[in-house]
C-alpha cells in the first residue's frame, strides 16, 4: 500500500477540524455555521479512517459511515430550521436567537 | 316463643328496608303506613311471645335462640342470638307498643313534610335498634343495638338537616353517646379477656372468680355507657338539645327507646353490678343527683319540650336510683309507667305546638284549656301521673323505688330524702307548665292562631288515637302492681333479677303518704304562683337558666384545651415543617438567580465554551502524559 503516511492525514484532519470550529465560533449566519459543522465532522471522519488504516481495524471506517448518516440527518433538521426561520422572515443571525437567555 | 320474638325484632327492620328500597315508587302515606304496620306487627308478635311465656313455669321462661354464629376466633365465639326472658319480653312490649303508637301519631304530625319517607324509615330503624338492644342474646348484640340506637337518634335529632342547630344537637348527642359506647366496649374487652366469653350466662357464672379491680372496672364501663345513653350526670347535656328533632322523635327517645336503655342495662347485668357494690352505689347516687338537678333546671325552662325533657332526666334518675339500690322490678315498673305518661306528655305537647303553628315557648301560650279541652285532659292525666298522684300510674311505681331506698341503710335514707325532694320539684315544674300553658286567659299568640280542636284538621284521628290510648294507660297502667298488696310485675321479673331490697309495709305507707303530700304541695305552690298569681313568680336563677354551666364547663375542659393544642400544633406545623420547606425553596431560587447569568442564549457562546473546554482537556491530557 502506498501514499502518504497517517500523520499527514491527521494534519489535514486537524486543519479541517480547526477550520470548521473557527467557522462555528465566529460566523453568525446559521447556514455557514451548519456548513462549518459539516467540515468539523469530516475532519473527524478523516482522522477515524486514518487510524483505522494504521491499526488495520475496520471498525473506524464503520464509525465514519455512522457519522455520515448522523451528519446527513443533522443537515436535514438544520436546514429545515433555517428554512422555517426564512419563512417567518427572521434575520438569519444566530446571535439574535437568544430567547433562552437566563 | 322465640319465633315470635324473631318476628318482633325483624319486622321494623324489614319495614325500614322496604321503605328505603321502594323509594319514590310509593307515596308518603304508604311509607308511613308501612312503618306503622311493621311496628304494630312487631308489637303483636311481642304479645304472642308474652302469652306463650305466661303459659310456662316461672323458672323455665328464659330461652336463648341462635340464628347463626356471628364470628368465632379460637375458643371465643359469638352467635347472632336473642335471649327471650321475662326482662326482654317486658321491654319488647314497651318498646314496640309505645313505639308503634308514636309512629302512628307521626302519620298525622308529619303530614306534609318534605321528607316523610326518610322520617318513617328512620323511625323503623330506631325501633329495630332498640329491640335488638333488649333482645340481644349476648353482650356483643347488646353493644350493636346500643350503637345503632345512638346512630338512629343522631339521624332523627338531625332530621331537619337544613337547621344548623338541629345538626349541632345531633352531633352533640352522637358524641356524648360515643363516649359511653367506648367505655362500654372497653368493659366488654375486659370481659372477653378475663372470662373468654360474651354470653350473659357464662360471664355471670365466671364473674365471681374475678378480682375486685376487674369487676369494678367492668361495672364502671357499663355504668358509663348507661349514663351516656340515659342522659344522667355527667353525660346528660345532649338530651335537652335533642329537642331539635320533631316532637314524636322526642317522645320515642324519651318513652320507648334510647334513654331507658341504661336502666335496662343495669338490670340485665345486675350480677356484675352486685359484685361491684360501690359502683352500684355510684349509680344510685348519680340517679339521685340527676333527678334533683334536672328537677331544678326544669323549673326555669321556657320551652315546653325542654320542660318535659328535663322531667325525663329526673324520672330516669329515679330509675337509676332504683336499679342502683337493687329494686330492679320497681325500676322496670317505673320505666313502663314513665313510657306511658312521658309519651303522652310529648304527644300532647306536640298537638299544642302543632295547633299554635310551631310555637314552643310556654310564655307565649296560655288559656288553652277551653280551646283544646281534650288535649288539656290528656296532658292533665300525664302531669298527674308524672307527679305521682294516686290513682294515676306514677304513684304506684315511683313510690315503690323510694320505699326500697328506705331499706338500704343510711345511704338509702339520703337517697330517700333526695327522691322526696324530687317529688316536690316534679309537682312544681309539671304544674307550672300545665298552668302556664292551659290556664289563664288566651295570650296574644294564642289569639292569633286560635285552635279549634273539635273541627281542627290539625288533630287527625291518627294523632288522637295514640293520645287517647296513652291517656288510658297513664291513668290506669300503674294498677298492674300495688306494692305490698299485689305484685304482678315483681312476680314476673324477680326470677331474672332478684331484688336486693324489700321494703316493709310501713315503709311503703310512709313513703307513699310523704311523697304524695310533697307532690301535692308542689302542685299547690305552682297553683299559688302560676294560676292564682297570689305571689309574684320568682326571678329565674341564672345558674339554673344556664343549666348549671355544664355546657360551658365542658367547653372549658374539653373544647378549649383541644382547640388551644390544635392551634399550637398548627403554628408549629406552619413554622417548622412548612417553614423548612419554604426555606429550601428560597435557597435554591437565590442560587439559581446567580447561576442564570451563565445562560446567555447565544449559541456561539456555548460552542466556544465547549471548544475551549475541549482544548483545555486536550492540553491537560497531553501535558500529563
Amino acid at each position: 500500500m502506498s501514499g502518504p503516511d497517517v500523520p499527514a492525514y491527521l494534519v489535514i484532519a486537524a486543519v479541517l477540524f480547526a477550520t470548521g470550529a473557527t467557522g462555528v465560533l465566529i460566523r453568525r449566519s446559521p447556514l455557514i455555521v451548519l456548513l462549518s459543522l459539516e467540515i468539523m465532522l469530516n475532519g473527524a471522519n478523516l482522522a477515524l479512517i486514518a487510524f483505522s488504516r494504521r491499526l488495520g481495524d475496520g471498525s473506524g471506517q464503520i464509525f465514519a459511515l455512522a457519522v455520515m448518516a448522523v451528519a446527513a440527518s443533522e443537515v436535514v433538521v438544520g436546514l429545515g430550521l433555517i428554512v422555517a426561520m426564512a419563512r417567518r422572515k427572521l434575520d438569519l443571525d444566530v446571535d439574535k436567537l437568544s430567547t433562552l437567555r437566563g | 316463643m322465640t319465633p315470635a320474638a324473631w318476628v318482633t325484632l325483624l319486622l321494623p327492620a324489614a319495614g325500614a328496608l322496604v321503605i328505603t328500597g321502594l323509594g319514590t315508587a310509593i307515596s308518603r302515606r304508604v311509607a308511613a303506613w308501612i312503618a306503622t304496620l311493621a311496628c304494630l306487627g312487631s308489637f303483636a308478635a311481642a304479645v304472642v311471645s308474652f302469652v306463650d311465656m305466661l303459659g310456662r313455669a316461672p323458672d323455665n321462661r328464659a330461652e336463648l335462640s341462635t340464628a347463626w354464629t356471628w364470628f368465632s376466633a379460637g375458643s371465643f365465639n359469638v352467635g347472632f342470638s336473642i335471649l327471650v326472658d321475662q326482662l326482654a319480653v317486658f321491654m319488647m312490649l314497651i318498646v314496640s307498643g309505645v313505639g308503634s303508637l308514636i309512629v302512628l301519631y307521626s302519620i298525622g304530625y308529619m303530614d306534609g313534610d318534605d321528607e316523610e319517607r326518610r322520617y318513617f324509615a328512620y323511625m323503623s330503624i330506631f325501633v329495630f335498634s332498640m329491640l335488638l338492644l333488649v333482645e340481644g342474646g349476648n353482650f356483643l348484640f347488646l353493644l350493636i343495638g346500643w350503637g345503632m340506637v345512638g346512630l338512629s337518634s343522631y339521624l332523627l335529632i338531625g332530621f331537619h338537616h337544613e337547621r344548623p342547630s338541629a345538626v349541632a344537637a345531633a352531633k352533640k348527642a352522637f358524641v356524648m353517646n360515643a363516649v359511653g359506647d367506648a367505655a362500654m366496649a372497653l368493659a366488654l374487652f375486659l370481659l372477653i379477656q378475663k372470662t373468654g366469653s360474651l354470653e350473659y350466662g357464662v360471664v355471670f357464672g365466671r364473674a365471681g372468680d374475678q378480682t375486685p379491680l376487674v369487676l369494678n372496672l367492668v361495672a364502671l364501663g357499663l355504668l358509663a355507657g348507661a349514663v351516656a345513653k340515659s342522659a344522667q350526670l355527667p353525660l346528660h347535656t345532649w338530651l335537652p338539645d335533642a329537642m331539635e328533632g320533631p316532637t314524636p322523635v322526642s317522645a320515642l327517645i324519651h318513652a320507648a327507646t334510647m334513654v331507658t336503655a341504661g336502666v335496662y342495662l343495669i338490670v340485665r347485668t345486675h350480677p356484675l353490678f352486685e359484685l361491684a357494690p360501690h359502683v352500684q352505689d355510684i349509680a344510685a347516687g348519680l340517679g339521685a343527683a340527676t333527678l334533683l338537678m334536672a328537677g331544678l333546671i326544669a323549673l326555669v325552662q321556657t320551652d315546653i319540650k325542654r320542660v318535659i325533657a328535663y322531667s325525663t332526666m329526673s324520672q330516669i334518675g329515679y330509675m337509676f336510683l332504683g336499679a342502683g339500690i337493687g329494686a330492679y322490678a320497681s325500676a322496670m315498673f317505673h320505666l313502663m309507667t314513665h313510657a306511658f305518661f312521658k309519651a303522652l306528655l310529648f304527644l300532647g305537647a306536640g298537638i299544642v305546638i302543632h295547633a299554635l303553628s310551631g310555637e314552643q315557648d310556654i310564655r307565649r301560650m296560655g288559656g288553652l284549656r277551653h280551646l283544646m279541652p281534650k288535649t288539656y285532659l290528656a296532658m292533665l292525666v300525664g302531669a298527674l301521673a308524672l307527679t305521682g298522684i294516686p290513682p294515676f300510674s306514677g304513684f304506684f311505681s315511683k313510690d315503690a323505688i323510694l320505699a326500697g331506698a328506705m331499706d338500704d341503710g343510711a345511704y338509702g335514707y339520703v337517697l330517700w330524702v333526695v327522691g322526696l325532694a324530687g317529688a316536690f320539684l316534679t309537682g312544681l315544674y309539671t304544674f307550672r307548665m300545665i298552668f302556664v300553658v292551659f290556664g289563664g286567659e288566651p295570650s296574644a299568640a294564642v289569639r292569633e292562631h286560635p285552635p279549634h280542636e273539635e273541627h281542627d284538621p290539625l288533630v287527625k284521628w291518627t294523632m288522637a288515637v295514640p293520645v287517647g290510648v296513652l291517656t288510658v294507660l297513664a291513668a290506669i297502667g300503674g294498677g298492674l302492681q300495688f306494692a305490698g298488696v299485689w305484685t304482678s310485675v315483681s312476680n314476673f321479673l324477680d326470677p331474672v333479677a332478684e331484688p336486693l331490697v324489700e321494703a316493709s309495709g310501713t315503709q311503703e305507707a310512709i313513703t307513699s303518704v310523704v311523697a304524695v303530700l310533697l307532690g301535692a304541695v308542689g302542685i299547690g305552690v305552682a297553683w299559688w304562683i302560676y294560676s292564682a298569681r297570689r305571689a309574684p313568680a320568682p326571678k329565674p336563677v341564672v345558674a339554673l337558666e344556664r343549666k348549671l354551666w355544664f355546657d360551658e364547663a365542658y367547653d372549658l375542659l374539653f373544647y378549649w384545651p383541644a382547640a388551644v393544642t390544635a392551634s399550637a400544633f398548627n403554628g408549629l406545623e406552619r413554622g417548622a415543617v412548612q417553614g423548612s420547606i419554604t426555606a429550601v425553596v428560597d435557597g435554591v431560587r437565590a442560587l439559581a438567580l446567580r447561576v442564570r447569568s451563565i445562560q446567555t442564549g447565544l449559541v456561539r457562546t456555548y460552542a466556544f465554551a465547549i471548544a475551549a473546554s475541549l482544548a483545555v482537556l486536550v492540553l491537560v491530557f497531553v501535558s500529563v502524559r
